[in-house]
């Protein structure tokens, strides 16, 4: 996260300065942070009606079940944050349950400030807040059952919590957590300074955290029960289907003739959006009382656009514009400002050039996108799976036309996220066709809606430019990233950072990734705004943002620096890791994590056959601040006509502390294989204004077929624990590049990889 | 107003001949284990078995399927303890699990006729169904685990009779 992100809202939760409740509630027991400060301790005196921002609460039955203020996409953050629980609070795994929590901001995380999954964030930041509550917990049942035993208090300090029992060795007496729940005697206040009192535990005594668990979520998801935002059904719903315009963004509707679609039967109207919040443009909603026949009337309207100011765009217009503003002095600010690079430039023995692109490309979660709109008195109720609810509520609202405190957001399984359901273009067809009918309506994308409306991660150009010193020495880079900007789109300063030039805010989520651990004495980075590209794709965060772009240009210019100064490029790198000033730490990690990488692979040591190659990637992502390490070996065969086959990739990734290592191994593989899909299969398009790809046949997703083997070694040295589900996506591309030159003398620069332009850099 | 048998029951449906399967089960008779991916045919995630064979939901019309025998994800074992469930759990495949009603059923279909697949009869078999979270090497690990499951049970005599 960026470390410049304080308060996204302004009902910002800060609970350093509030109370943790442990109360009766007619559900049972309930723990959670006192809902506005000073209020906890008069609420705790009348504990069975009071409304805490309840965390977790244990039934009378003894079953936990923890609010996951996280959206949960596949990483089982919610099962995660349930085991954080159950650590310190000692109760059963087999007890503990999960809940999805409202967008209210008590559930805000305790860090941002606000509701959004992303960045591999959420194991990081709140493991802490987690551990306590979970501790609180603990000590409130001791407290309690020592009560309901009739032990004195001081005898608390012998009591045994464990799988949801407080045992007193000495006397033998025990009670089950649902006794003591049940008793009513566990009510305890912990003020903030008592909470950050609490002893947690040392690695040394967890018998939760390090163990893979069974997900809880898991079940549901082998049976059909698991609820997904295209799952809700709400009695009395109509159905939305989406007409789109040809155009990414700026076109408007002229016209709608819904003469045809009145004889579809349950048609009920057409609406045309008006989008306040630029959401949208030029969106048509087809109503009807089911989704078959929504879909009908869609296919019936006939609609006149003007295409707008972006209608003549193609990808070939961005990478032009792209080109030209990179070529202007006095484009883009800096996001890192070491030495002097133009005189560093200017002396050095060699200078190395390149540049290089990545395509557009799109998140397609399994899931298309959805939302469902009910308005019941005040309150609009809104069901879809999102990553960033304290901002979607915001634009539902904004659709609506009233206040966001009206919104209510009911959080769903999410069927896929990778960033794009920081979105929430999808509550506005959903709010206003609910609205104009008088029914709650669910909006369900086709695809094909969802491919051409992606936020999707932008088309980027970066031009590097390397010098070498007389003795092979790195000693100064220029890095210029042009792109568009996805996180200046949301409109909320706090996501931007200060440019080193102080020429204005910047998106670092554009550039992070180029402040890389290296040491490089004259360094720059300039991010360069895409104003063209901004507006006719508007982008969003793709799994891993900015250093899925960075890491490409980077990693693959310190190949060709090491290829042309005659060294192994792995060496290289562990070369420029030295740990020199502000890389002290993260440097030596980083290397750490290489060899072990390239001791997993055998590189360097496996002989390999000719058309054969092994290349290798290093990477610090995400923002420098929060920082986790991971590198790769990509094992490649490449073909005399230019076809690459990946037979194997190695990642290895120090993630600190592991709280759930077979979590951590699925997280890394499918962040790898992402990697590799962006780096060889995905590639969309752009063609008068409109993503020419509309779904899964010509925009391809890796499939079984086409994964290689793929090795991970996960490093657990008892540091703070780092997120996982991203990085490995950002190091694959760049290892497959470093291979493919490593087997075949060819560099690449595009993404995605082409045999095409693999063949053509052969001849050169 | 068509008439479907899912899961052992007969079901009739305020749907036209045309309706895609999919939208009859899914929106109408609110089963909402089969999802929808795609509407083309190109990813899986609504397959179902009709007549034991795994189709595509999306590219099924009501009108096509009335009579026959159809069983969706919540319809494959009677109590979500298919060994192909088992072992899903076991090896814990699903990540965000939006495909895997559909990656279950698939594999459903292959192991019914043949319990001793080969890692490419597994891959030739599965290739048509995506699943986004790249979850495909647990989804062979799975795989192979029921069918050893499979072989073991009817080697033992009580042998499961296909969907
Ligand atoms: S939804 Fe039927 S194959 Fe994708
Ligand atoms: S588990 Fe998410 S799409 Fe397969």
């Amino acid at each position: 996260m960026n470390k410049h992100v304080k308060n996204v809202t302004p009902e910002t939760t800060d609970f350093s300065r509030r109370s943790f409740l442990v109360g009766t509630a007619a559900t049972g027991l309930v723990l959670g942070y006192a809902g506005v400060p000073g209020v906890g301790e008069a609420l705790a005196a009348a504990p069975a009606n009071f409304e805490p921002s309840v965390w977790y609460s244990i039934s009378p039955e003894g079953l936990v079940t923890v609010t996951c203020g996280k959206a949960d996409m596949g990483q089982h953050i919610a099962s995660t944050m349930a085991q954080i629980v159950c650590e310190e609070l000692g109760a059963k795994w087999s007890d503990m349950r999960v809940n999805l929590a409202s967008n209210d901001p008590k559930f805000n995380d305790p860090v941002l400030g606000a509701q959004i999954t992303g960045g591999s964030w959420s194991t990081m930041m709140n493991f802490e807040a987690m551990s306590r509550a979970g501790a609180a917990g603990r000590m409130a049942l001791t407290e309690g059952a020592a009560a309901a035993m009739g032990l004195p208090p001081y005898f608390k300090d012998e009591l045994v919590v464990r799988d949801s029992m407080v045992t007193h060795p000495k006397s033998k007496k025990s009670m089950s957590f649902a006794d003591i729940v049940k008793s009513g005697k566990a009510t305890k206040t912990f003020t903030p300074d008592e909470l950050k009192a609490i002893k947690l535990k040392t690695p040394d005594q967890y018998t939760m955290i390090g163990v893979s668990v069974p997900q809880i979520d898991i079940p549901s998801k082998t049976n059909g029960t698991a609820k997904y935002g295209i799952d809700v059904m709400i009695p009395g719903m109509a159905y939305g289907a989406v007409v789109t315009p040809p155009v990414r963004y700026g076109a408007t509707v002229k016209s709608v003739d819904d003469s045809d679609a009145k004889k579809v039967p349950g048609f009920i109207k057409a609406v045309t959006l008006d989008d306040k919040t630029q959401t949208t443009t030029g969106w048509v909603v087809a109503v009807a009382s089911t989704y078959a026949n929504a879909k009908k009337a869609a296919a019936a309207l006939k609609i006149a656009y003007d295409g707008g100011p972006n209608a003549k765009l193609s990808s070939q217009s961005l990478l032009d514009e792209a080109k030209r503003l990179q070529g202007l002095d006095d484009s883009g600010q800096f996001f890192v400002k070491d030495g002097d690079v133009s005189a560093a430039l200017g002396s050095a023995a060699k200078v190395l050039e390149a540049e290089y692109t990545t395509s557009i490309n799109i998140h397609a979660p399994m899931e298309p996108m959805n939302a469902t709109a009910e308005f019941k008195g005040d309150i609009l109720h809104i069901y879809s799976g999102n990553q960033f609810a304290t901002r979607s509520g915001a634009i539902a609202a904004g659709a609506a036309g009233i206040d966001p405190k009206f919104v209510v957001m009911h959080q769903m399984w999410l069927g896929g996220g990778f960033g794009r359901r920081l979105d929430a273009d999808m509550m506005v067809p959903a709010v206003q066709a609910a609205k104009a009918v008088g029914k709650p309506v669910k909006v369900i994308y086709t695809r094909e809606n969802d491919m051409t409306m992606d936020f999707s991660r932008p088309l980027t150009y970066q031009k590097v430019k390397a010098g070498v010193d007389g003795d092979g020495k790195l000693v100064a880079l220029s890095h210029d990233v042009v792109s568009a900007w996805p996180t200046q789109r949301w409109g909320i300063p706090d996501f931007l950072s200060p440019s080193v030039d102080k020429k204005g805010p910047l998106d670092a989520f554009t550039v992070n990734g180029s402040d890389f651990f290296y040491t490089v004495p004259n360094h720059n980075v300039r991010a360069i705004k895409n104003e063209m590209a901004h507006n006719a794709t508007p982008s969003g965060q793709l799994r891993s943002v900015a250093p899925g772009w960075t890491f490409w240009a980077v990693e693959s210019m310190i190949d060709e620096i090491a290829a042309a100064t005659g060294k192994d490029p792995a060496q290289f790198r562990i070369s420029l890791l030295d740990g020199a000033g502000k890389n002290d730490g993260g440097a030596q990690r980083l290397r750490n994590t290489l060899l072990a990488a390239m001791g997993l692979a055998g590189y360097g040591t496996k002989k390999l056959p000719k058309g054969e190659g092994m290349g290798v990637a290093c990477v610090s992502s995400q923002e420098r601040a929060t920082a986790s390490w991971t590198a790769c070996v990509a094992h490649v065969a490449v073909a005399p006509s230019g076809e690459v086959t990946v037979k194997k990739l190695t990642v290895a990734t120090d993630v600190g502390t592991q709280v759930h290592p077979d979590n951590i191994r699925a997280q890394v593989e499918g962040a790898a294989l992402w990697g590799l899909s962006l780096a060889m299969h995905e590639k969309a398009t752009l063609k008068d204004g409109g993503i020419e790809q509309t779904n899964f046949d010509s925009y391809r997703p890796l499939r079984m077929s086409q994964m290689p083997e793929v090795a991970v070694a996960v490093i657990a040295n008892g540091e703070k624990a780092t997120g996982v589900g991203e990085p490995a996506v950002t190091v694959v591309a760049p290892a497959i590049g470093n291979a493919i030159f490593n087997a075949s003398g060819a560099r690449v620069r595009a993404l995605p990889i082409t045999a095409e332009a693999v063949k053509g850099a052969m001849k050169a | 107003m068509p008439t479907l048998t899912i899961n052992g029951r007969s079901m009739s449906v305020d749907a036209a001949n045309d309706t895609p399967l999919l939208w009859a089960i899914r929106e109408q008779l609110q089963m909402t284990g089969t999802k929808f991916g795609c509407g083309a045919g190109l990813c899986g995630a609504c397959t179902v078995h009709v007549n034991g064979e795994a189709v595509r939901s999306c590219q099924t019309m009501v009108g096509d399927v009335a009579g026959k025998k159809i069983t969706t994800i919540e319809g494959l074992s009677a109590k979500g303890d298919h060994p192909l469930q088992k072992a899903w759990i076991a090896e814990q495949v699903p990540q965000c699990g939006y495909c895997q009603s559909g990656q279950i059923m698939q594999a459903a279909s292959l192991l019914a006729k043949n319990s001793n697949p080969t890692k490419e009869e597994v891959v030739a078999h599965m290739d048509g169904n995506l699943c986004r979270c790249m979850t495909y090497s647990r989804i062979q690990k799975a795989i192979m685990r029921a069918a050893t499951e499979m072989r073991t049970a009817s080697a033992a005599g009580n042998e499961r009779r296909p969907t």
